[in-house]
C-alpha cells in the first residue's frame, strides 16, 4: 500500500475552536484560495481519489468539546473532532451508545466517520449513521458556519443537511459539531454461525428465514478465506468448511438466549454442515475482527460494492471463484471484498473487476474501491459508473462550493485541471 | 399571516387546452366551484384557491405538465391528499397545481429484498392492507394514515405515533423517482443501498415539494412484530406522566410508542367513545412495547412497575388484540372527537427535548389562559413531540387572531427549550415566519442554495419552507433580487 495524497497535505492548520476556523476558511476564500483537505483521525485518507493538487490539510484534532448530554432525552451534541473511542466511552457510562460499527475506532472521529459514512454488521437491525445524526453545523468553503436539524428527536424545519453532508466526503463543508440520537446499550450480544456447502445454499436458508422467529441484527456472509482471516483476528473459532452464514442478536439476555435457540432448531432443517455459537467471552473481539475487516490493507486493492440483497450471494460466488475474500452485510447487500496478493498490476485488478462490476450494474448496485496503491486509481474508478443523479450532484457542489476548494477531485466529480497555485 | 395575491397572470385558454391535451379532460378541473376543494389543506386558517388542478397518471405526463408549466412561467405545486396541517399543499404561488391521487398503484412487493415500489398518491394504509399476512410492514403510520398518501409523506417526511423506535418517513426511504422543476425525471438511490454520491434521498425527503414532484418511492420494509403489550398508565397530573415517560426510556426501554392524552382529551375522548377512561385524571399515556413474545412480558412488567413508582394512580392492560386495538382506537381518532367540543381547531406541532415536556405544557396551559382559547394535548410523548390543539370558531375573526397568538407563543417557547417548531407536520406556509427564529441568516442561505441546486427558476412550490419575499414579512437579504422575488 502506498502512501496516499500526503504531499499534498504536507501544510496543516489545527484550530483550537470552530470560529477559528470559520476565520481561516474566510481568509483563505478572499485571499490565496488554496484547496482544504479536512482530517480527522487520518484513518480514511486513502479513501477516494487522490489528491492531486498541494493545499492545507485541515484538522478537526482540537475540536473534540462534549457540548451536551442530556442523557435523559437520548441525544449528545459533541464537537466533530471527538475520537469514537472517547465518545463511546462517554456514552458507556450511561449505558447508551451509537449502535455504528467503526473501523479503528480509537482513532476514528465522528466527523471522519460522517464524512465517510462509516457502517458495518450493526446495520440490518439498527441502521446507519443517517439514522442518528440529528443536527449537524459545518462550515462552508467561505468560511460561513451553518447547521441544521437540531437538538431534539424529531424535527423537520429546513433541509435535512444532516443526510447531505453525511458520506459527502467533507466536499460540501467542513463538520464541526453534531447532535446524535442514541440507542440504550443492550444486556447481551451473540453470534451464531453455521457453514454451508455453497453460496446458493445460504441463499436458499436467506429465503427461509425471512419469516424467521427470530430478529436478527446483523447478517453476515463470509467466504471461508474471510472467516479464517476473522477467527483468527478474534481469537475465536469460526467454521471454515465453506461459506459461512453469522446471524447476530442483541437484547435482554432472555430474549437473546431464546433466539439463539430458536435459530438453531430452524436452521437444522436447512443443512448446514457446522454451527458454532460464539461464547460471551470472545463476542467483543468478534465483533471488532468483523468491523476490522475492511480496513486490514495488507491485500493489494479492496472494494465495497453494493448490490440487490437476494443478489449477494451469486456475487459472493463469482468473486471467491477468483480468490477474492468476501465478506458481506448479506441483509444489506454491502459486500467488501479483497483481491488476492496475486494481483500486482492495476490491469490484472481491473480485469479481475470488470465481470463483478458488470454484475452489480445488473442488480441497481455500483462498485467503489475503498484503497489501492494510488498510481491504481488512474485505471479503475474509484467511485464506481457515474449515476444519473450526479449531474445534480455537481450542481449542488457548486452552489455549495463554487471553487471547489474542499476535497477537490476526491469525490465524484470530475478530475479538475490543476490551478496555479499563486 | 395573509398570504398576497400571486403576480401571476391568470393563463390563458391554450394553457388550459394543452393541459387538457395532456391529461385529459377528465382528469382536469378549471372551473371555481370545482377548485374551491383545492383552496385549503387540513390548515385551514389561509386559502388560496388553484387555476387548475390537473390529476396526472403517469410520470411522463407530470413531465409534460412541469414542462409547459416552464414554457409559460407558470408556477406550480404538487398535492396529495391535502391532509397536510401546516399549509403544505397550499397553492400560494397561485398557478397549476398537481394533484397526483391518481397515480395510486403498488408497482412492486418485494420480500425477499425488503422493499416495495409504490406511486407518490397511493394512500399509506392501504399499502398496509396490502402487506398484511406477509408478516412485513411499511413501518410510518401517520395518525392520518388512513388519508394521507406516501408521496405526501415523502414531501414532509411525516412521523406517527410508532417514531420513538421506528424512526421517521426518511428512515423507511430507500430511493425516489422525481420530476425535476425543469421537467427531467432523476431517480436517487434504489433498492440497493449505499450508491455512491451524496444521500439525495435523504436530502429529498422533506423537501415539502420545493426540489421537484416524487413520481415513484421504494419503500423499506420492516419485520412485523411478533408481539405486543399494550398498556395504559393513569396519572393525577401531567408532570407525574411525563416523569414516568423519563423513567422508562432511562431504564433503557425504547417503546414502541408513548402517546400521552391530557384531561381535556380525556373528556372529548370519552364522550365520543365511551372507553370508560377515568374524567378526573390529569394524563393518561398509551404505552406500547413490541418485539418478541419472550421479551414484551419482561419489558411490559418493567414499566408497569416504573409506573407504579412514579405516581400512577392505576395501569390498565390490554389482555386482548381487540382490546389493544380499542385503546389505539381512542387515540388515532381523538382528533376525530375533538368535533365535540368546538365547530374548529388548530393543530400544533412543536417539539421539546422529553425532559422539558412539564415546562413545554405549563406553558400551554398559561398560553390558553391568557388568550381566553381552550387548548387539548394528545401527543407523542416518547420523541417530545406536542400537539396542542387549539380550539376556536373560525367564523369569530377575533378568535382566529388569538389562535395565531397563541400559536406563536407555543412555538416560541419549544424554540426557548432547546427544540423544534415542527416534528413533523412540517414548515408549508404556517410556519415560514419562525425559520429565521430557528435558523440564523447563514443556515438559511445555505438551504436557499441547496434548493437553488434543485429549483434554480422557483417556479416549483414558491414561497415555501424559506422566508423569501412576500411570505410573513421575514424576507431575508440572501440571494439576488432577481432570484428572491422568483422564488
Amino acid at each position: 500500500m502506498s502512501l496516499p495524497t500526503l504531499a499534498a497535505f504536507a501544510d496543516e492548520f489545527t484550530p483550537a475552536t470552530q470560529t477559528e476556523l470559520a476565520r481561516f476558511m474566510a481568509d483563505n476564500f478572499s485571499t490565496r484560495q488554496r484547496v482544504l483537505y479536512p482530517v480527522g483521525g487520518r484513518t480514511a485518507l486513502h479513501f477516494g481519489c487522490p489528491a492531486v493538487e498541494p493545499g492545507v490539510a485541515i484538522s478537526t484534532a482540537k475540536l473534540t468539546g462534549v457540548i451536551d448530554y442530556p442523557a435523559r432525552d437520548m441525544t449528545v451534541t459533541v464537537e466533530a473532532g471527538i475520537r469514537i473511542e472517547t465518545l463511546n466511552e462517554l456514552l458507556s457510562h450511561e449505558r447508551q451508545r451509537l449502535p455504528i460499527d467503526v473501523p479503528q475506532s480509537h482513532r476514528a472521529t465522528l466527523g471522519g466517520i460522517i464524512a465517510c459514512n462509516a457502517g458495518g454488521a450493526r446495520r440490518f437491525g439498527l441502521g446507519t449513521l443517517r439514522d442518528y445524526i440529528i443536527g449537524i453545523s459545518a462550515i462552508d468553503a467561505a468560511g460561513t458556519q451553518f447547521k441544521a436539524g437540531g437538538r431534539v428527536v424529531k424535527n423537520v424545519a429546513g433541509y435535512d443537511l444532516c443526510k447531505l453532508l453525511n458520506g459527502s466526503l467533507g466536499t460540501l463543508g467542513l463538520i464541526t459539531q453534531v447532535t446524535l440520537k442514541l440507542r440504550p446499550i443492550p444486556e447481551a450480544t451473540r453470534w451464531l454461525w453455521a457453514s454451508f456447502a455453497s453460496f446458493q445454499e445460504i441463499e436458499a436458508a436467506f429465503d427461509k428465514l425471512l419469516l424467521s422467529a427470530t430478529r436478527p441484527i446483523a447478517m453476515e456472509v463470509l467466504d471461508a478465506t474471510a472467516a479464517v482471516q476473522i477467527a483468527a483476528d478474534a481469537r475465536t473459532s469460526l467454521p471454515t468448511d465453506g461459506p459461512v452464514l453469522g446471524l447476530a442478536f442483541e437484547g435482554s439476555a432472555r430474549e437473546v438466549a431464546w433466539q439463539i435457540d430458536t435459530l438453531q432448531a430452524e436452521l437444522k432443517l436447512l443443512g448446514p454442515r457446522q454451527v458454532v455459537i460464539t461464547p460471551d467471552a470472545e463476542a467483543d473481539g468478534l465483533w471488532n475482527a468483523l468491523t476490522e475487516f475492511e480496513v486490514t490493507a495488507e491485500e493489494p486493492l479492496t472494494f465495497k460494492a453494493n448490490v440487490l440483497p437476494s443478489r449477494t450471494m451469486e456475487f459472493m460466488e463469482l468473486a471467491a471463484r477468483e480468490q477474492i475474500s468476501v465478506q458481506a452485510h448479506a441483509g444489506n447487500g454491502i459486500v467488501i471484498g479483497h483481491l488476492p496478493d496475486r494481483v500486482t498490476t492495476a490491469q490484472t485488478a481491473a480485469a479481475l473487476l470488470t465481470p463483478l462490476r458488470r454484475f452489480v450494474r445488473q442488480y441497481h448496485g455500483n462498485l467503489c474501491i475503498v484503497n489501492s496503491p494510488e498510481a491504481w486509481k488512474q485505471e479503475i474508478p474509484t467511485w464506481g459508473e457515474s449515476e444519473p443523479s450526479w449531474p445534480l450532484m455537481q450542481r449542488l457542489k457548486e452552489q455549495l462550493d463554487p471553487l471547489d476548494l474542499l476535497n477537490r477531485g476526491r469525490f465524484i466529480f470530475p478530475a479538475p485541471v490543476p490551478m496555479d497555485q499563486g | 399571516m395573509s398570504v398576497s395575491t400571486p403576480a401571476v397572470p391568470t393563463f390563458g385558454l391554450d394553457v388550459l387546452r394543452r393541459l387538457r391535451e395532456i391529461v385529459g379532460a377528465e382528469n382536469l378541473l378549471s372551473q371555481r366551484e370545482e377548485l374551491l376543494v383545492y383552496e385549503c389543506d387540513g390548515y385551514t386558517i389561509e386559502k388560496q384557491v388553484p387555476d387548475v388542478v390537473v390529476f396526472p397518471t403517469t410520470t411522463e405526463q407530470v413531465v409534460q405538465i412541469v414542462k409547459l408549466c416552464n414554457e409559460f412561467q407558470l408556477p406550480f405545486i404538487p398535492r396529495g391528499a391535502g391532509t397536510s396541517l401546516a399549509g403544505g399543499s397550499l397553492p400560494v404561488g397561485g398557478g397549476v397545481m398537481i394533484a397526483l391521487t391518481r397515480m395510486k398503484q403498488i408497482l412492486e412487493v418485494n420480500l425477499r429484498d425488503r422493499f416495495a415500489i409504490v406511486e407518490p398518491g397511493l394512500v399509506n394504509v392501504h399499502l398496509t392492507q396490502r402487506l398484511k399476512g406477509t408478516g412485513y410492514h411499511y413501518a410510518p403510520d401517520p395518525s392520518s394514515q388512513g388519508a394521507c398518501t406516501i408521496g405526501g409523506n415523502v414531501a414532509t417526511n411525516s412521523g406517527g405515533p410508532h417514531t420513538l423506535k421506528y424512526g421517521v418517513t426518511v428512515n423507511h426511504i430507500l430511493g425516489v423517482e422525481a420530476v425535476m422543476p425543469d421537467g427531467s425525471v432523476v431517480t436517487f438511490g434504489g433498492p440497493a443501498e449505499d450508491a455512491p454520491g451524496f444521500d439525495m434521498t435523504g436530502l429529498f425527503v422533506g423537501n415539502e415539494g420545493t426540489f421537484g414532484i416524487c413520481t415513484k418511492a421504494w419503500v423499506r420494509l420492516t419485520r412485523d412484530p411478533a408481539a405486543y403489550r399494550t398498556m395504559l398508565g393513569i396519572f393525577e397530573t401531567v408532570e407525574a406522566a411525563t416523569q414516568t415517560i423519563s423513567n422508562i426510556i432511562g431504564a433503557g426501554i425504547v417503546p414502541a410508542a408513548l402517546e400521552m392524552m391530557d384531561s381535556g382529551i380525556i373528556e372529548a375522548v370519552e364522550a365520543a367513545f365511551h372507553f370508560g377512561f377515568p374524567l378526573d385524571a390529569g394524563a393518561v399515556v398509551l404505552i406500547e412495547v413490541d418485539g418478541l413474545e419472550v421479551a414484551v412480558d419482561e419489558e411490559a412488567r418493567t414499566i408497569i412497575e416504573i409506573c407504579n413508582t412514579s405516581g400512577a394512580r392505576e395501569v390498565r392492560q390490554a389482555n386482548t388484540p381487540k382490546e389493544r386495538l380499542l385503546l389505539w382506537k381512542c387515540r388515532k381518532q381523538a382528533f376525530g372527537a375533538i368535533g365535540r367540543l368546538s365547530p374548529s381547531y388548530c393543530t400544533q406541532d412543536g417539539v421539546v427535548p422529553r425532559t422539558k415536556l412539564p415546562e413545554i405544557l405549563r406553558l400551554i396551559v398559561e398560553s390558553g389562559k391568557r388568550h381566553n382559547l381552550r387548548i387539548v394535548n394528545v401527543f407523542h410523548a416518547g420523541d417530545g413531540n406536542i400537539h396542542p390543539i387549539i380550539l376556536f370558531d373560525e367564523r369569530d375573526a377575533d378568535q382566529v387572531q388569538r389562535v395565531l397568538h397563541a400559536s406563536d407563543e407555543i412555538l416560541e417557547a419549544c424554540i426557548e427549550l432547546g427544540g423544534s417548531v415542527t416534528g413533523e407536520h412540517g414548515i408549508g406556509v404556517e410556519k415560514i415566519s419562525f425559520m429565521s427564529k430557528l435558523f440564523s441568516e447563514a443556515d438559511l442561505a445555505t438551504m436557499l442554495k441547496v434548493r437553488l441546486a434543485f429549483n434554480p427558476t422557483g417556479l416549483c412550490s414558491p414561497k415555501k419552507m424559506l422566508p423569501t419575499a412576500g411570505a410573513c414579512g421575514t424576507e431575508q437579504q440572501i440571494v439576488k433580487t432577481g432570484v428572491r422575488a422568483a422564488m
